[in-house]
């Protein structure tokens, strides 16, 4: 309260002298501002003298209309304010691209869900051999029994009618060439044990050396240790589910074709 | 600061009715459009510094746990399916639905901060000196693919023993690891499942203790 005091004094000498037009009503109004200052008085008793010389002052120099105290306050809000939202604005473009942006932002990932490929995103329960349009499918009727995915390492290959419902169920399906290299195998092997949804298998009359793929979308690649793989799993798995919530476990847990009778879950 | 607006108005108003409050009711304009600015600005920022990070413990801790609870519906549902004790039909059944439901707390938690439910780090990465506790990619009392491939063909006194016996190991692994978040966090909902995991497990385990002696013994 006391620092406002010294600096109205002189720039109320400015005012006076460029608008003599204001003292006229400051002198009404200063009577009335008195009546309210009781409250202030107390505050600073000892410079009631002061106060009584200021009276008519304080307001001519508002009638000025420079009250940089409230502008630089001000300013300093709207920079503030300006930043916070400038920020908001950032994090938000940066962060909130969803995950199918992500995965697709993966050089070489083929986006089957764009496709609206009928073949692909049919999900009927069918029993026995099913035909898939792509090799290894990512999609499209498949058996009523999924295939265990708690980051099972199948060494024969499995039947694509129970991994297809594996992918449904947000699985990330790891496939690689037989005769891989072991040290390849390996390579993928660690990116699969012990992780629930995911599950590898080794498989017939691949193109590239490994495959990986969830539902609607693949990566192919001929080196297992390309880090795209590590990429398309963050982003992949879980994500892209058909059913939240939906177990990896309770799957058919043998390989080769699927069988006539579908085997009973957990067997 | 109010003393010197006052009889800014009240001079005002007399000396030139319309031009000083108009630059009043924009600064009135102004102070709102500010206001509204902060308010929408704060709203929405303010859930993301306080929500916690992709590197987090919670995170890596809720990830994690996820996986390791996976396991145990696993197991269970491989007891419920084939035990013929109804004791361990229930406890499996209980165990299973327990941790699958838990399972979609610490998935949505993850939804929710805007965090992918998988990341880049290694398991238990989250944990000071975790380093070891995985082995072959397994979490702290989780069972090896050989001994669920042993589980999956036991059938009668066999089956509820291996069952109980791997659920054992699995939730003193998983108390641990609730118990590492308790002195890591102190966000509520992430401390509130990992005590109730504690506590949970913990009496789970005296009750399997009592059926792996009921069931040994006869």
């Amino acid at each position: 309260m006391s620092t406002p005091g010294p600096e109205r004094v002189p720039s109320t000498v400015k005012v006076g002298k460029t608008s003599g037009q204001g003292k006229p009503p400051a002198g009404g109004s200063s009577s009335r501002s008195g009546a309210s200052r009781p409250g202030a008085k107390k505050a600073a008793p000892g410079k009631g003298g002061k106060g009584k010389g200021r009276k008519p002052v304080t307001p001519v120099k508002v009638a000025g209309g420079r009250n940089w105290g409230p502008i630089a306050v001000a300013g300093v809000v709207v920079l503030i304010a300006v930043g916070i939202i400038g920020y908001g604005v950032f994090a938000a473009v940066k962060g909130g691209g969803s995950w199918e942006d992500r995965l697709n932002a993966i050089d070489g990932v083929v986006d089957y869900r764009a496709q609206k490929n009928a073949a692909i995103d049919a999900r009927d329960h069918k029993d026995g051999t099913l035909q898939y349009v792509t090799s290894p499918p990512v999609g499209g009727a498949h058996n009523g029994v999924w295939q265990n995915c708690m980051g099972d390492v199948y060494t024969e290959p499995i039947a694509n009618e129970h991994a297809v419902h594996s992918l449904e169920h947000g699985a990330v399906w790891v496939t690689y060439k037989p005769g891989l290299a072991a040290g390849q195998i390996d390579e993928l092997k660690k990116k699969v044990e012990g992780q629930d949804y995911m599950f590898m298998s080794p498989y017939a009359g691949l193109d590239k050396n490994v495959s990986v793929q969830v539902w609607g979308y693949q990566l192919k690649t001929d080196d297992a240790s390309d880090s795209r793989i590590d990429e398309f799993i963050k982003n992949a798995r879980l994500n892209a589910s058909m059913e939240p919530g939906a177990a990896c476990s309770s799957g058919n847990t043998t390989t080769g074709p699927v069988t006539a009778s579908a085997p009973g879950a957990g067997s | 600061m109010s003393v010197s607006t006052d009889p800014s108005s009240t001079v005002a108003a007399p000396a030139s009715p319309g031009g000083d409050r108009r630059v009043g009711a924009w600064w009135l304009v102004a102070a709102l459009v500010l206001g509204l600015a902060l308010g929408v600005g704060g709203g929405l920022l303010i859930p993301r510094f306080t929500t916690p990070g992709d590197d987090s413990a919670e995170a890596g801790f809720l990830r994690d746990m996820s996986t390791h609870h996976a396991q145990a519906v696993e197991m269970s549902m491989i007891a419920h399916a084939d035990s013929t004790d109804s004791r361990i039909v229930t406890l499996a059944g209980d165990i299973a639905l327990t941790q699958h439901g838990q399972i979609g707390y610490m998935q949505a938690w993850l939804r929710d901060w805007g965090l992918s439910p998988t990341s880049s780090q290694e398991p238990m990465a989250w944990m000071p000196d975790s380093a070891g506790s995985v082995v072959n990619g397994l979490m702290p009392g989780m069972a090896t693919p050989d001994q669920l491939t042993k589980l999956r063909a036991a059938t009668g006194k066999d089956l509820n023993v291996q069952y109980l016996t791997l659920m054992r190991q699995h939730h003193l692994g998983g108390i641990h690891m609730a118990q590492e978040i308790l002195k890591l966090s102190d966000h509520k909902d992430v401390t509130w499942l990992a005590q109730t995991m504690v506590t949970g497990q913990q009496s789970e385990i005296n009750l399997i203790d009592q059926l792996l002696k009921s069931i040994q013994g006869t």
